[in-house]
């Protein structure tokens, strides 16, 4: 069954407009600070996305910022109404995810758009892409915000596509971390580097919008098929000009090169999903760019990581979150909502669970500290099923009334972390550790049952039929909502 | 004169004056390759004015020491890898 999406980021672009959700910057704007403070700004105020149409130093180029950094654009990402709530969302989601998987179609190169313009060799020039400098401060132009890195493990076949922070260095050089514990992490350090074998990796910039989704979204399944299962439909890949790999046919720009063992430059300091530089100028990995394919008049994509909400803390929340519900459903736990604040930059994690036995808390919050996704966060809050895991009211009530600080704390003092982590120490950062926690709020069942406070709301202590009189006349009443 | 800026892992204080360093710098000249890392042998003074050329100092975490300009000698520019 074929769902809802968009072809590429012009046709989601054009849905933008016709929502309301999306601003036409005709004025110039320079790309060093200026079109980065403008997405920035605009993530703050959870505004439309910016369409800049006239880049400093680049004419024929254009740049979308934000690309998804708000529920509206995530709904209608998912062909709901851009009003669609959280739960709504959540649903579609689970709809898709529940679907068959699809294989990648590959198409002609001469039906692929990303093919238009062909850049080999002693030409290529990443100065020559509108790359910003999104903020002040920053160790360089960041080519590489919404985007991904493909790269194959070739004994396996497995393919992972993975967003990956990259800077340029210099006309042919590109910058980043690639972090052990990530797909291509395990796939670098275990199969190329040990070998002194570069890497053949492509970098997709401006990648249609399921696909950017499927590259930052917790999966078992090859991205590629995942971003099928997304579709309802396989998605187009077209095959690389200088290696066997495969990009998705409608990206803006595509950038092939390698990935070098054993060699290691200068990246960083970047503002980070945090909301803070955390990590600082330090030797990471480096890509050697060998080829450029790009659209006619290229939409550079631009996310601006910062305080809270940009995309990487929308989508990694979100998708975050749903993967943390499918392991515990897939256990068979009594779970009754996963839910991450995308303005905790996906650090803490809320379940909702039905409160069957004792010491379940730290069952749940066990299972998902230990998982794959476990270094992304390090606060689990447990909260029972009278709880609304989307609500921050109810769970901010659960937290200062459920949960004990001694009894309550489950304190793991070891953990995998992320250089990232702005809490940590700058030896548990480097080291890449964190300590984590889960903090149970949920009454203890051995208690007596008198003895058991009894939660005041209006859900909780009126009789059905005064809750339906007062739901029925609300109106009547003289309140509007 | 030519404008570069580099960072430094440590405190400004600490900034070897005068010594060759082995590092990366970053052209500021403006248009389309501003901010383009060189890595180079160079000499940093902390005297402005010794140096043809204006070094920028930022700390790890991107602060720009803007009180204290100093001025490079690039020595020799290298081969990345």
């Amino acid at each position: 069954m074929t769902y809802k999406y968009f072809i590429d980021n012009r046709e989601y672009i054009e849905a933008l407009r016709k929502s309301g959700d999306l601003v036409d910057v005709m004025q110039e704007v320079d790309w060093d600070l200026e079109l980065g403070a403008i997405v920035r700004r605009v993530c703050e105020k959870k505004g439309p996305a910016p369409f800049f149409h006239k880049i400093k130093d680049y004419p024929g180029f254009r740049a979308f910022g934000a690309p998804i950094a708000t529920w509206r654009r995530l709904a209608v990402v998912l062909g709901l109404s851009p009003d669609a709530s959280i739960p709504d969302i959540v649903e579609e989601w689970r709809r898709r995810t529940s679907g068959p998987a699809y294989k990648p179609e590959i198409i002609d190169k001469k039906d692929a758009p990303c093919k238009e313009v062909i850049i080999m060799g002693d030409e290529v020039d990443v100065f020559e892409l509108p790359a910003p400098m999104v903020h002040d401060g920053d160790g360089g132009r960041y080519i590489g915000t919404w985007h991904f890195v493909v790269a194959k493990d070739e004994e396996t076949g497995f393919v992972n596509w993975g967003m990956y922070r990259l800077a340029i260095f210099d006309e042919k050089t590109l910058v980043g971390p690639v972090l052990p514990f990530s797909d291509m992490g395990r796939i670098f350090y275990q199969k190329y580097e040990p070998f002194n074998k570069p890497m053949p990796v492509a970098i997709v910039i401006g990648p249609d919008p399921l696909s950017a989704l499927a590259s930052l979204a917790p999966t078992p399944l090859p991205e590629p098929e995942f971003t099928g299962q997304l579709m309802g439909e396989p998605v187009k890949l077209v095959k690389c000009e200088t290696c066997d790999l495969y990009v998705p046919a409608t990206a803006e720009i595509i950038l092939e090169g390698e990935l070098l063992p054993n060699v290691r430059l200068e990246e960083a300091p970047f503002g980070e999903y945090t909301g803070y530089r955390t990590s600082p100028r330090d030797k990471r990995n480096v890509y050697r760019i060998k080829a450029i394919t790009m659209r006619k008049n290229a939409i550079m994509t631009v996310s601006n990581m910062g305080v809270p909400v940009d995309e990487g803390q929308l989508l990694r929340s979100f998708t975050l979150a749903m993967d943390m519900e499918q392991l515990l459903k897939s256990q068979g736990l009594p779970v009754t909502g996963v839910y991450m604040w995308p303005e905790s930059t996906h650090h803490l994690l809320v379940i909702g669970v039905k409160p069957v036995y004792s010491n379940i808390a730290q069952q749940v919050g066990s299972l998902v500290l230990g998982s794959k996704a476990a270094p992304w966060f390090h606060i689990v809050v447990v909260v029972d099923d009278q709880t609304d895991v989307y609500s921050l009211d109810d769970v901010i009530h659960a937290i200062c009334t459920k949960w004990h600080p001694v009894r309550g704390t489950i304190l793991m003092r070891e953990g995998v972390g992320t250089p990232l982590n702005p809490f940590a120490s700058p030896e548990e950062r480097f080291s890449q550790r964190a300590p984590k926690v889960i903090l149970d709020c949920t009454f203890p069942l051995d208690w007596p049952k008198p003895l058991v406070p009894i939660k005041v709301s209006f859900n909780n202590v009126y009789p059905e039929e005064i809750k339906k009189k007062v739901l029925e006349n609300w109106k009547a009443y003289g309140f509007k909502d | 004169m030519a404008e570069y800026d580099t960072f430094i892992n440590k405190n400004f204080e600490d900034l070897k004056d005068e010594k060759e360093i082995v590092g990366v710098i970053r052209d500021l000249s403006p248009g389309k390759k501003k901010y383009k890392c060189l890595c180079a042998k160079f000499i940093v003074s902390k005297d402005p004015n010794k140096y043809p050329d204006r070094l920028w100092i930022r700390l790890g975490r991107g602060q720009l020491v803007k009180d204290h300009p100093c001025s490079v000698k690039i020595v020799e520019i290298l081969k990345p890898y």
